[in-house]
């Protein structure tokens, strides 16, 4: 089974009430696009940008991306 | 649809109206033979090209001014790196055709040259079509 790059972007957002994906993309300096390639895992992004995206979360890097199987 | 986008497509669909009308212009002097200065007519249309395309891009600015100000991203650099790649091959394939040219009975520096135009045309076709199709993909 593939394994691929899957994150909790969405589910982050909605827990710091609702941030939108240009408030988001605003925080870590990218448009609002690639944001939101990110969160559907079209993109992914560079390891600065995670690091900015978690730190805006106040998370760990691990609870925004993970690295794992998915069922296709 | 970003700004990058509607740029590309304002490009894409510039060009193309600038490589059929310089075609048309071709083919009028290769075989019909009618010379209405040639090299005065290419530039009028990349003056009209440059016009348009500066026009354009202030229009969509206007239009969304927050993304027009703001930087390319790493995205946005990735799928103009991508879609430069795409173009330089056909701009290779082309350059060598173009050279290729000289083989072929009754070719002149006219012939060559607007090969090369031809080339140029559709290498940039192929950039920002590939930029599309990437900013559609992501989408």
């Amino acid at each position: 089974m593939a394994k691929t790059i899957q994150n909790n972007i969405r589910r982050l957002r909605f827990d710091r009430k609702e941030m939108t994906q240009q408030e988001l993309a605003d925080k870590i300096a990218v448009t609002r696009q690639t944001v939101n390639a990110i969160e559907l895992n079209k993109y992914s992004p560079s390891l600065e940008v995670a690091f900015r995206i978690a730190e805006v979360f106040g998370v760990p890097l691990d609870q925004v991306f993970q690295y794992e199987a998915v069922k296709r | 649809m970003s700004f990058r986008e509607k740029s590309a497509w304002i490009s894409f669909i510039l060009i193309f109206i600038f490589g059929a009308l310089w075609l048309q212009n071709l083919i009028r002097v290769e075989f019909y033979g009618l010379h209405e200065h040639p090299v005065k007519i290419a530039f009028t249309m990349l003056a009209a090209l440059i016009v348009a395309e500066i026009g354009l891009h202030v229009a969509i600015a206007i239009q969304s001014p927050r993304e027009a100000r703001t930087p390319k991203d790493e995205r946005e650099k990735l799928i103009d790196l991508k879609a430069s790649r795409v173009g330089f091959y056909v701009l290779m394939v082309g350059a060598w055709a173009s050279i290729a040219t000289m083989h072929i009975p009754g070719a002149n520096k006219f012939t060559i040259v607007q090969a090369m135009m031809g080339a140029i045309i559709i290498a940039t076709l192929t950039r920002f079509a590939v930029q599309i199709a990437l900013y559609r993909r992501d989408a």
